[in-house]
């Protein structure tokens, strides 16, 4: 890959007393899915959190060169950082179209939205049926969709995904797992996917890391990962 | 049948009064879930204003958008200075701040203009329009038209700008806002200056019909309360719809329940907002909370 895109060093956060990162070293490459793996518990969602500037963080995090700790989250969505929470974050009392609309909040590209609008609306064909729908009508991969969907709006640099595969259907997920794959290709958005199945994230994924308790316990290709006997008895649930 | 009608114009003229002060309320509602029991002494304030404005030579129609200038600038200053202190701090601690606040702004007017009761210019003409054996008032009808007006706007501030969709979106997911890139504090201050500007307009028209006095608002707020409770808190259409009907039945309770008469008019909204609590607490319009277990 062309080098490292996002770069993470010794980086440490936490809720109050509670530390749950206690220093992660990580390089993504530009245009790269990178996928985040670990047990329950091992700080990933916080490590999310830590990227888009949802909790408090020490070291250091820089996208192409930007210092990017230490600002809070809307500052960081203007610099192109887009979050598809744990949970989907979605408006629900607002309609689909506004929610997508509120993803390219701080653009001033008034075409660009437009023509994002139907990018987005040809990705997941579901949503344009919905436009005009209040968005907490949505089943639960749907409103998965329309949080990925609201993301892309941004035309982001970095996306970054939570347990996309939470509460859904096994179909609806590979759905998702494949979309999030053309969107990296066509447009070589740089992504880091937090995801407990490690069967898809190694499937879609580049690169993968493991986090263990706050730390970076392994890193390496997906491919390689694949292979690894320690990853496969513990997060693929297989021997090789 | 005409006399009937007749309360009933009445009613609304009053209603659309009741109808602005409980949309500042459910504004605030919306944005911070908090009740703002100062609503009413910050429209009586920036009557007081507006009141400065015209004792200075100015004429009613251009002191008013000074005053509403002024009232948004002044809310969104107490957001930043009152409120940003205790957000996210329990529910009880930012309504006894909101309780403070009206002792305060109460007190501060009191300071400035003294509790002497002022005459309040009338900016409607004297006198009626007749159609069909009734008779409006200029007033009630001018009452009317900017309060409609009013609506108007905020409907299309909220439906069609972008500032008003970030507002929609803080309103029903501050975090998730904040992720997409709305400035959260900002939209609040925001908030909290429209809604003061809407108060205002509810305490620039009640005056001229009352005097102009530190506790004017004191019963104008009790029937935006009945008012906000009946649409629901969280709905704005909710209040214009809340206020309108309080307004009417508190006319119509007046004339028409022997008991009731002219004295007890304030009771209606006491019995509004305690059959609304008793039997749907969300209010005609407004969302029950529901939770996932």
């Amino acid at each position: 890959m062309s080098g490292d895109f996002l770069t993470v060093t010794d980086l440490h956060a936490g809720y109050g007393d509670a530390r749950v990162l206690h220093g992660v070293d990580l390089a993504v490459g530009r245009g790269e899915i990178c996928a985040i793996l670990g047990p329950n518990g091992a700080g990933k969602t916080t490590l999310l959190r830590a990227l888009s500037g949802m909790v408090r963080v020490r070291g250091g995090v820089r996208l192409d060169g930007t210092a990017l700790a230490g600002r809070p989250p809307d500052a960081l969505a203007r610099l192109g950082v887009a979050h598809v929470p744990e949970g989907r974050g979605t408006f629900t009392p607002l309609t689909v179209e506004e929610n997508l609309r509120l993803g390219a909040f701080t653009r001033r590209d008034r075409d660009g939205i437009e023509a994002d609008l139907e990018r987005v609306c040809a990705y997941f064909p579901v949503l344009r049926a919905r436009l005009g729908q209040v968005a907490g009508s949505l089943s639960g991969g749907e409103q998965q969709m329309l949080a990925i969907g609201r993301a892309l709006m941004l035309r982001p640099r970095l996306l970054l995904l939570d347990e996309p595969s939470l509460g859904l259907a096994p179909l609806v997920t590979a759905e998702l797992f494949r979309i999030v794959r053309t969107v990296n290709e066509q447009e070589r958005t740089t992504v880091v996917v937090v995801e407990q199945n490690a069967h898809l994230a190694l499937d879609v994924a580049h690169r993968a890391h493991v986090l263990e308790s706050g730390r970076i316990v392994l890193s390496g290709s997906a491919a390689r990962l694949r292979a690894d006997e320690q990853v496969a008895r513990s997060y693929l649930g297989y021997r090789v | 049948m005409a006399g009937f009608l007749q309360q009933v114009i009445e009613g609304l003229g009053a209603g659309a009064i009741y109808a602005s002060l409980a949309l500042a309320l459910v504004l605030i509602h919306r944005f911070t879930g908090i009740v703002n029991f100062a609503q009413g002494e910050l429209a009586m304030f920036s009557t007081y204003v507006a009141w400065q404005f015209t004792a200075a030579g100015l004429p009613f129609w251009a002191a008013l958008p000074l005053t509403l200038a002024v009232s948004f600038a002044g809310g969104m200053l107490i957001e930043r200075v009152v409120i940003r202190p205790v957000e996210g701090a329990p529910e009880l601690t930012v309504v006894i701040v909101t309780v403070g606040l009206f002792i305060f702004v109460n007190a501060a007017a009191g300071w400035i203009w003294s509790f002497l009761i002022k005459d309040f210019p009338n900016p409607f003409p004297v006198g009626a329009v007749e159609a069909g054996g009734l008779t409006v008032s200029h007033s009630t009808l001018g009452v009317l038209a900017v309060v409609g007006a009013v609506m108007g706007l905020l409907y299309l501030l909220f439906r069609h700008t972008k500032v008003g969709l970030g507002m929609r979106a803080v309103a029903a997911d501050p975090v998730s806002a904040r992720l997409v890139g709305v400035r959260v504090g900002r939209t609040l201050a925001l908030g909290w200056g429209l809604a003061a500007t809407v108060g205002a307009v509810s305490g620039v028209l009640v005056a001229p019909l009352l005097f102009l006095e530190p506790n004017m608002m004191g019963g104008v707020l009790i029937y935006a309360f009945a008012a906000a409770t009946l649409g629901g808190f969280d709905s704005p259409g909710g209040a214009v719809v809340g206020g309108l009907v309080v307004g009417v039945a508190e006319t119509l309770a007046g004339a028409y329940v022997g008991f009731v008469g002219s004295d007890l008019k304030v009771g209606v909204p006491l019995a509004v907002i305690l059959c609304v609590l008793l039997l749907r607490p969300q209010g005609l319009f407004g969302r029950a909370a529901v939770e996932r277990a």
